[in-house]
């Protein structure tokens, strides 16, 4: 018996996943759950029986996404009886797909913008060999996001175990390690952040991977304490294009495969189209994306490199990233509120942490905690700033913009 | 301090509609005992180096409310 996943008290084997598979009828094009189980079968259903799907976090409001309302979430749609008689069958019909997978990235204006990605461009670094067998891998990402996209279908497609340790106990993290010998495990710096302090080592773990924020060579040795047996890499990947690239340490390098679909200008990193799912919100020169990363040549012959910071203002925040106009406009909803600035704080745990300045009218009553439980209706929690500032004067920087810290 | 603490702790508490604590041990975790999540413990630190200065997360190395008091004497 192969088992797919375990979460919390319940394990799911493959033989129960190609039992719901063969027995399903329809599907959810627009599903919220946080049942981790639930949420990949419904998945793999609309790859399998080439339909649309969208992801969406369990958490999100209506408003915070176009088109998002009780006529189509957690709304069933038919589907044909899928003909599969084992999982090799599964994973013939998933390479065949041409199902659309859309997913949500925080544009640089306004509200999120859609993605919509293949299943080709979703697993473009994805390995499949008998090498990979019997990997356990903890699970450790938000299961609609790229990252999260990327673990599951590394570790389904070469049928190996995951454990859901995705917003668990630093305790219970341990412990599943432990008890399941964990082999694999891939999270942003905030998720290892929140393992320390160093107190013991686990000699299960032969890799541990970063991504979604900046990690650091301290943070790197800290964790070969905890996990000796473990080689250590980062991993660069966006919505925009899925993952791109790997790197040992923080020299990041283009692989050949792909060198001439990059090019960096004026230190910024450009992804050619060809890379990319498809967005209405994308805007290109000639056929390349701007990513907004800037990046710095170590050798840039051979193609390595470093990131350094970012052009736009998306604050990334322990690996979400957050728009503050987007959050900004939300806080000027409230009538007592007259400006505000969002801006990230720098934070030992989260990398940064969000805040905002705000000024409002004379003889009211706003606390921050009235402020944070209005947008606690319209926000999804990460997009939530957790330190309120009552200003007379914003901080303005001497361009007269209004300053990001 | 170790009432300001508390205060602190309880202030974050409520913006997750939890129940306010009457009292707090240094042998509670953080992250069991007083249910604080990654993005409540950041809120943690930026709260307490507001009111004390003190980073006490800086070399990660707090897990209980008896580190917390470490730090800040």
């Amino acid at each position: 018996m192969i088992y797919f996943l375990y979460d919390k008290d319940t394990v799911y084997s493959y033989n129960t996943f190609l039992l719901d598979i063969q027995n399903t009828k329809c599907y959810f094009p627009y599903l919220k759950t946080n049942n981790l189980y639930l949420y990949f079968l419904n998945l793999v259903k609309a790859i399998i029986a080439n339909k649309p799907i969208v992801l969406i976090d369990f958490d999100i409001n209506d408003f915070e996404i176009d088109g998002l309302n009780d006529n189509t979430i957690n709304v069933s749609s038919p589907i044909t009886p899928i003909q599969v008689s084992s999982f090799e069958d599964i994973l013939k019909s998933i390479h065949e797909s041409t199902s659309e997978i859309s997913i949500f990235t925080s544009g640089t204006t306004g509200q999120p913008k859609k993605v919509i990605h293949t299943f080709q461009t979703l697993t473009r670094s994805v390995r499949i060999s008998e090498k990979y067998n019997n990997q356990r891998w903890g699970f450790a990402y938000n299961p609609t996001h790229m990252a999260g996209l990327q673990v599951f279908f590394q570790a389904f497609l070469n049928m190996n175990t995951l454990f859901n340790i995705f917003n668990q106990s630093r305790n219970l993290i341990y412990k599943t390690i432990e008890k399941y010998s964990i082999t694999h495990i891939s999270a942003t710096p905030t998720f290892y952040r929140l393992l320390l302090p160093v107190e013991k080592s686990y000699y299960s773990v032969k890799r541990i991977t970063f991504g979604g924020e900046k990690s650091d060579r301290k943070l790197h040795d800290m964790m070969l304490s905890i996990f000796p047996n473990a080689k250590i890499n980062n991993i660069y990947a966006s919505t925009e294009a899925g993952s791109l690239f790997f790197a040992q340490n923080e020299n990041f390098l283009i692989p050949s495969a792909i060198s001439n679909k990059i090019k960096v200008k004026n230190n910024e990193l450009l992804i050619h189209k060809s890379l990319l799912g498809k967005s209405d919100s994308f805007t290109f020169s000639g056929d390349y994306y701007h990513s907004g990363d800037l990046i710095e040549w170590i050798n840039e012959e051979e193609g390595l490199f470093r990131f350094k910071s970012r052009k736009n203002e998306l604050i990334n925040i322990g690996g979400y990233k957050v728009n503050p106009t987007e959050v900004e406009s939300v806080i000027l909803e409230m009538p007592e509120i007259l400006q505000v600035v969002v801006f990230g704080k720098q934070n030992s745990i989260l990398g940064n942490i969000l805040c905002a300045e705000v000024i409002i009218k004379e003889l009211n009553n706003l606390t921050e905690l009235s402020i944070r439980n209005f947008l606690k209706e319209k926000l999804q929690d990460f997009k939530i700033p957790r330190r309120i500032i009552f200003v007379n004067t914003l901080s303005i920087t001497r361009t007269g913009k209004l300053k990001r810290i | 301090m170790e009432k300001k603490v508390l205060e602190i702790i309880n202030y974050i508490r409520k913006s997750k509609d939890l129940p306010a604590l009457a009292e707090i041990h240094p042998t509670d975790k953080l992250r069991e005992q007083i249910q604080f999540s990654s993005f409540d413990l950041a809120e943690l630190t930026v709260r307490i180096e507001d009111e004390f200065g003190i980073d006490i997360f800086e070399d990660g190395l707090v897990a209980s409310i008896g580190e917390i008091y470490e730090k800040l004497k």
